[in-house]
């Protein structure tokens, strides 16, 4: 008999040692990020595909069963996830934890005076697309780590060193992607919509406009005439637009100026061979300086 | 025992909460705004070919977090120059046993897919032929309350909800929807049972569907009837029950942010006790109770391009004729007579949908099993919506 309770115990133990903790990420870049820090810990899954715009989800009852499992969920905050609280609801999970990444951020873009619909789809708390800055990769990392030692304190010491490891790799890239990026410093880009500020000003890009009349809005024939101008007026050699909104603005304006018009993913998965934020950085500083 | 004890603890203690908890935060106040107007071919009509225009409807939603387990909402509606509460209830989303959620209030019933969507979040103009014949020309909207359970399915989303109800949103379909009186009149105090269970399935990333079972059981008319037939008889109470059984699915592709395809339909099955006349000479008065089995249901497509624009047809059947008074023989207690719809739109939302125009028309074939003659009605419609304030994201 005490074998039998001995047994027990131990594969109790077992399992309680080697459960992962489970973890839904609102995006692709947490999703990857959690996976650097977290490793064999922790079992990940994603809300928003890398190729959709995280602004608009539709509340589907399959995310609201990824939450119902999850201990904790990772979300970027600062408004970009107005979908998220439905879902929450929808999974019924009384137990989960839902960390915002934004808390440690250094808000970009926060609107002054009186904000309403007439400003386009603004973000009051601040520009949410910060995870575009690398360095603000790290403190997303942090964040993760962080709440992934409060929760598993037993494995603290692998998350730690998962962290460390990431941030070693991320600094080499940095040294490597600011290298490249000098050309580009400086230089005029017109953005498609305003997600780019954290990216700009990490590198030194200079924001000349945007495709989008006002945030979120679509773009209207009397701004592509405003945009043409700028364009013909300051020499701009390329558009940068997220390839999930249609092309159809930029190549209008394309055929008109000859601007180049270039589709990045901003998202992990947001496009073939991209499977990790390093990929998505790799490919977005290589679109930057190969097309100045 | 203990746990009911329980379970009524966790009770008080939410609602104690609710009551005591002081907040300085406000909820979410939204409009919806519709205004139609429409022009109609129907023969014999005052008003054929001319442009009208419907006195513009409003809804207000307030709706917010109670506290972090429950939340609440008003739906207060201006339709046909007159405001009245469409919508009030609260919720316990978490935090109940087995993950229980519970609603309770004056709402919008989960029978089928459609009853629970506001009728500006349709991709269509008009509400379906089934729905204006079985649950009434403003939808299954009843008081009561309901609990909904998640079935422990790894990979299909299954819900199953059951609750009970005052029941005279299925008198309405027999008494003037208005006069509240003669609906009380009709049914007492008997209180409806409605139930659905419903399951999402992703197909893959880009397709989903769901499908849903429905049934609604209930007392929906009490009478007095001359079973012999004689002028002088006794008239014998009679409780009339009807059961409605529900099928319902809903299929959606979205390859992208700009472009999606619905296919969706729902059909109703309606067996209920009708009063028929069975007099015939000396026995001229004579009434009987019949057991009938009806049906009604949709079908449609829309196609959204370019993120502004869709285009969608729907076609409809029903038991009943549209635009009959309710009665003991129309509607859902007309098991002779049918009506069937096919209607097209066109929208166009120029920026996401806080504005959008939709132009629709729909023409109605109505068909009587006495032989009767009746023209179709072809009526067509331009609206315009407009949504001020917050609005969620889309549900499946």
């Amino acid at each position: 008999m005490k074998k039998i309770i001995l047994f027990v115990l131990i594969l109790l133990f077992q399992i309680t040692t080697f459960s992962e903790v489970k973890i839904v990420a609102t995006t692709t870049v947490i999703y990857d990020l959690v996976k650097q820090v977290g490793g064999d810990k922790v079992s990940v899954d994603y809300l928003c595909r890398g190729d959709q715009d995280p602004h608009f989800l539709e509340v589907l009852p399959s995310y609201m069963l990824k939450i119902r499992k999850a201990d904790i969920m990772f979300e970027i905050g600062l408004g970009l996830e107005l979908w998220a609280q439905q879902l929450i609801d929808g999974s019924r999970n009384s137990n989960l934890k839902i960390v915002d990444l934004s808390k440690e951020i250094e808000k970009k873009d926060i609107p002054t005076g009186k904000i309403d619909a007439s400003q386009g789809d603004i973000h009051p708390n601040g520009n949410p697309h910060y995870w575009l800055d690398p360095d603000n990769a790290k403190v997303i990392a942090q964040e993760i780590l962080d709440a992934l030692s409060e929760h598993d304190p037993v494995n603290a010491d692998y998350y730690n060193s998962n962290y460390n490891k990431f941030v070693k790799n991320l600094d080499e890239k940095m040294k490597q992607w600011e290298n490249k990026m000098k050309k580009v410093k400086g230089k005029p880009v017109i953005f498609f919509h305003a997600s780019w500020i954290y990216f700009a000003e990490h590198f030194g890009v200079k924001i000349a406009g945007y495709v989008e009349p006002k945030p979120g809005i679509p773009p209207t024939p009397s701004h592509n005439a405003d945009v043409i101008n700028l364009i013909k007026k300051n020499n701009i050699k390329f558009i940068v637009m997220e390839n999930f909104y249609s092309d159809n603005a930029p190549k209008q304006i394309s055929s008109a100026t000859g601007i180049k018009v270039i589709k990045v993913p901003v998202a992990v998965f947001g496009m073939e061979g991209i499977n990790s934020y390093i990929d998505m950085m790799d490919y977005l500083i290589n679109e930057f300086a190969g097309n100045i | 025992m203990n746990s009911i004890r329980k379970i009524l603890i966790l009770f008080l203690i939410i609602f104690i909460k609710t009551l005591y908890a002081q907040s300085n935060v406000n909820p979410n106040v939204s409009a919806v705004g519709t205004f139609n107007t429409f022009t109609n071919f129907i023969k014999g009509s005052d008003e054929y070919g001319k442009l009208n225009f419907e006195t513009p409807q409003l809804e207000l939603f307030i709706d917010g977090y109670l506290n972090p387990y429950s939340r609440a909402t008003v739906d207060i509606a201006f339709e046909e120059g007159e405001f009245g509460v469409e919508e009030i209830y609260a919720e316990i989303l978490r935090g109940l046993p087995l993950d229980l959620q519970l609603k309770a209030g004056k709402y919008l019933l989960g029978f089928g897919k459609i009853n629970t969507v506001h009728p500006h979040a349709w991709p269509f103009l008009d509400r379906p032929l089934a729905h204006q014949v079985f649950l009434g020309e403003e939808g299954f909207n009843d008081i009561g309350l309901d609990v909904s359970f998640i079935l422990p399915f790894e990979e299909v989303y299954t819900s199953f909800d059951i609750g009970v109800f005052k029941g005279d949103a299925i008198g309405k379909t027999e008494a003037d929807a208005e006069d509240e009186k003669s609906i009380m009149e009709l049914r007492g105090i008997n209180p409806i049972t409605v139930g659905r269970l419903s399951m999402f399935y992703d197909i893959d990333e880009y397709n989903n569907i769901e499908v849903g079972l429905n049934s609604a059981y209930g007392l929906h008319a009490k009478s007095e009837l001359n079973l012999l037939g004689d002028s002088t008889a006794t008239l014998t109470k009679e409780n009339l029950y009807s059961l409605y059984g529900g099928l319902d699915f809903k299929y959606k592709y979205k390859p992208d942010g700009y472009t999606s395809f619905v296919l969706q339909g729902e059909g109703i099955l309606n067996n209920r006790d009708v009063i028929r006349d069975k007099g015939f000479g000396i026995n001229i008065e004579k009434q009987a109770v019949e057991k009938i089995t009806t049906f009604g249901g949709f079908i449609y497509c829309d196609y959204q391009f370019l993120k502004q624009f869709s285009v969608g047809v729907k076609y409809d059947f029903t038991y009943g004729i549209i635009g009959d008074e309710p009665g003991f023989n129309t509607l859902s207690n007309d098991d002779k007579n049918t009506t069937s719809g096919i209607s097209g739109w066109f929208g166009y939302y120029p920026v996401e949908e806080t504005l959008a125009f939709r132009l629709g028309v729909q023409h109605l074939t109505f068909n009587y099993n006495d032989g009767t003659s009746r023209d179709g009605e072809t009526v067509f419609k331009l609206q315009m919506l407009f949504s001020l304030g917050p609005h969620k994201a889309h549900q499946f």
